[in-house]
This record gives C-alpha cells, sequence and structure tokens, in this order.
C-alpha cells in the first residue's frame, strides 16, 4: 500500500481510485462506537459471531451488519469452523490512516519551506 | 524531521498535525503573504507537486475562502472554508474543507511568534479523522493505539 503514496501532491487526490476507496472504507468502519468496540473486543483473541454479540444489548443481525461492514473494510477476517464461524482482527488497513495523515504532514512541510524561500528570497 | 520520528508524532497526537519553521521576516509581512490572495498564489506552490491557482478570500471572522489547487499531474483540488479567528499578525484559525473530495470539515491554525527578527510559523491541522470522531470519540484511542501497535510491528 504504501509504495502507491509516493509522488504525493495533495493528499488523497494523487491516489488512486481503489486505495482511497479502501481508506474511506476504514474510516467508516471505525467512525462508529460499536464497530470499534467489535475492534477492541477482537483485539484480545479471536470470537465466533454469537460471544461478539453476546456484548451488545442488539439484536444478532444487527451485530452482524456491523461485521460485515468491518469486513468489507479489511479489518475483521472471519473462518469457518464447522457450524460457528470465527472472527478475527487484522489492523493492517489501519495503516491506510497513517497514510493519509502523513500525506498531509508532507503537504504542509512543503508549503511552509515554500512559504520561508519566498519570504527570504524577497528581502 | 525524518520520517520515522514524524510518523510517531502522527500517531500520537492522533489526528492533529503540527508543522513549524523559521523565517527570517517580520511576522506582519508573512501574515499578509499568508492571508492576502494576491500574495498567496506567488508563494504556494511546490515544483512538480501542487500549485495555488487561485485564492478568493473574505478575510474577517465568519468570512469564506476557496482556492484551487493543481496537482503535479494536473489534477484539481478545490479547498474552502471558513475564517474563524483572526489576530492581526499573530493568528488565524479556519475551516478546511476538500470540496473535490469527502468533504470532511477539518480546521486549519496559523500561528506566527516574532522574536530577534526572526519569525516561527506554526500550523496545526485537526480533525483529520473521520466527521464527528471527536463528539463521539469513545474508543478512538483504541484505535490509535491498534494503529502503533501495527507501524511499530512493520517498521
Amino acid at each position: 500500500m504504501q509504495g502507491q503514496m509516493s509522488n504525493v501532491t495533495m493528499p488523497a487526490r494523487s491516489t488512486d481510485r481503489a486505495h482511497r476507496k479502501q481508506r474511506d472504507a476504514v474510516f467508516r468502519a471505525i467512525a462508529d462506537p460499536t464497530r470499534r468496540e467489535i475492534l477492541s473486543i477482537l483485539r484480545g483473541r479471536q470470537q465466533t459471531v454469537g460471544e461478539i454479540a453476546g456484548n451488545f444489548r442488539m439484536s444478532r443481525p444487527a451485530v452482524s451488519k456491523h461485521l460485515r461492514l468491518l469486513r468489507s473494510a479489511g479489518l475483521v477476517v472471519t473462518r469457518q469452523e464447522g457450524t460457528s464461524r470465527h472472527c478475527g482482527l487484522n489492523a493492517k488497513p489501519l495503516r491506510a490512516i497513517n497514510d493519509w495523515l502523513q500525506d498531509y504532514e508532507r503537504f504542509w512541510s512543503e508549503s511552509l519551506q515554500s512559504l520561508k524561500s519566498y519570504m527570504e528570497e524577497k528581502s | 524531521m525524518n520520517s520515522k520520528t514524524g510518523r510517531a508524532d502522527v500517531v500520537q497526537n492522533s489526528d492533529t498535525i503540527v508543522q513549524e519553521i523559521e523565517i527570517r521576516q517580520p511576522a506582519e509581512e508573512i501574515f499578509e503573504a499568508m492571508t492576502n490572495p494576491d500574495e498567496l498564489v506567488k508563494w504556494w506552490r511546490v515544483e512538480g507537486k501542487f500549485r495555488v491557482t487561485t485564492m478568493e478570500s473574505d478575510f474577517s471572522v465568519g468570512g469564506k475562502w476557496r482556492m484551487r489547487l493543481i496537482g503535479g499531474r494536473g489534477n484539481e483540488t478545490v479547498v474552502t472554508g471558513q475564517y474563524r479567528e483572526i489576530v492581526r499578525p499573530r493568528l488565524v484559525v479556519f475551516t478546511w474543507v476538500r470540496e473535490t473530495e469527502d468533504a470532511i470539515e477539518t480546521q486549519v491554525r496559523w500561528d506566527l511568534s516574532e522574536k530577534d527578527g526572526v519569525t516561527t510559523v506554526r500550523v496545526t491541522h485537526s480533525g483529520l479523522t473521520t466527521e464527528g470522531l471527536r463528539k463521539r470519540n469513545e474508543g478512538w484511542p483504541m484505535i490509535l493505539g491498534l494503529l502503533q501497535a501495527y507501524v511499530e510491528e512493520t517498521k
């Protein structure tokens, strides 16, 4: 994922569509407190959908819906074992957030350099 | 700043970026260059990366601004916002929304402090993650913890 981030201009604008789509999916996934709670639960160990649902008051289908969103963002991976489905955490897509912050960091750093050159050459 | 410490800072400071530079010019003149649209378009460019082409600005508290940037590949980005605080020549706080993207409202703060003919310009860009995240931020430190752990693992 990192390789695609070279030649950055304005954050996000220069990244390819698929990459941006993934980043948006990650942002959307973690914007919700329930989904963050699920990630927190999975941080310790893998759990079945039933075990995860046991932590919440909402219905199991509602929890499943959140899990689907986390899965599509790549933050949760699942494995079928007999009749139960085990869910685990995959932190890798969170890297997209890091890249996004780093892009902006570079943008401002370069902007300030540019301001400095302009101001000091003026005198 | 090397990229490794830069990355660590970003993670630890959650969704805020801080950048600083020292310029050997009075704050008043730098402030003018940063806020006067005619001057701003002269410096806000980085060869081969991006260039601010137009800047429209109603420079007053509550006033709106809008600028166009052309990227290195000719791609255009429109950024807009509203001025929240202006203290000449020390401070400007404004919102920053990329119209052409996901339209997340973020905040930018410019601080200028002059001492012995040198002005330190600091940019603070905050609210960079998702909209509403700051309002319902429970669990957010956990996410950053996960990210930190992941980044350190893969360094």
